[in-house]
């Protein structure tokens, strides 16, 4: 029904709205990066004002699983642009593909950061110290954004199966590239801040 | 059960690094002559993720990153 009602608005039209929609959901993005960006400032000043960090008996996260994750995120970034090359040339197999293994590796990453959670930071509590806080709330938020990605890619994938998408009218398809892109930009920016810095 | 591993998980975080920042070295010029707003957005993503790429290869090699 989705399909009918958009073929049913002209190629002209169409393109105007998707020009609209395009911006409103880059606006939303921005907002995002916002609420990312208020969280990641209190973490750098709660930083700053501690004598020392980690506080004493906290350990560092485990860097090396967080390297490997982090590879895991930014793979399916790579495979999340070729599915959407896939779909923009009209192939139909390589946009399945491409979107299957980027589901597969967003979850892979939730999986690696729940072990992470569970097994590798047993003295790091949420309510323990400001670390534990700033900690989990920020990379949890970030995992949040990537459960509600792989979601969102489920239903595109769902979506394009059914014939709603098609190669020249695939706004869904942009939007969810675009935001499995952001959920991964913004791991550069925290795997840094909490594994490196 | 991880501490026992880190040589491992070093080279795989050094091997996926390089192959995803190939790959988005080859999106991002394929991308680049394209002027609509979501292909500039997506250059953007693919620079930044190059760049996350060469961190976790930093990582992976020892130059940036503390363990403990």
């Amino acid at each position: 029904m989705a399909a009918a009602h958009a073929h049913a608005v002209g190629d002209a039209e169409y393109a105007e709205v998707s020009g609209h929609r395009l911006l409103g959901f880059l606006f939303f993005l921005i907002s995002d990066c916002v609420i990312f960006g208020n969280f990641i400032f209190s973490y750098l000043y709660l930083r700053n004002a501690a004598p020392v960090w980690p506080p004493v008996g906290i350990e560092r996260p485990y860097l090396y699983l967080a390297a490997v994750n982090s590879i895991v995120l930014f793979g399916s970034g790579a495979t999340m642009h070729y599915a959407m090359e896939g779909m923009r040339h009209d192939r139909r197999s390589q946009f399945v593909a491409y979107t299957i293994a980027t589901i597969v590796l967003g979850s892979m990453f939730l999986g690696g950061q729940a072990y992470e959670y569970t097994h590798l930071l047993p003295h790091t509590t949420w309510a323990g110290t400001t670390f534990g806080a700033s900690f989990y709330t920020l990379t949890g938020l970030h995992g949040f954004h990537v459960f509600i990605g792989v979601i969102f890619l489920i239903v595109v994938l769902l979506q394009t199966l059914r014939g709603t998408y098609t190669q020249e009218r695939h706004f869904g398809l942009t939007a969810a590239t675009l935001y499995w892109h952001f959920v991964d930009v913004i791991w550069v920016a925290l795997f840094f801040l909490f594994y490196i810095y | 059960m991880l501490e026992s591993i880190p040589t491992q998980l070093r080279i795989i975080a050094f091997i996926g690094a390089v192959i995803v920042a190939v790959v988005a070295l080859v999106a991002l010029r394929g991308e680049w002559p394209k002027t609509k707003l979501e292909d500039n957005v997506t250059k953007i993503m693919m620079v930044l993720l190059t760049l996350g790429c060469v961190e976790v290869a930093l990582v992976a090699i020892g130059t940036i990153g503390r363990v403990k």
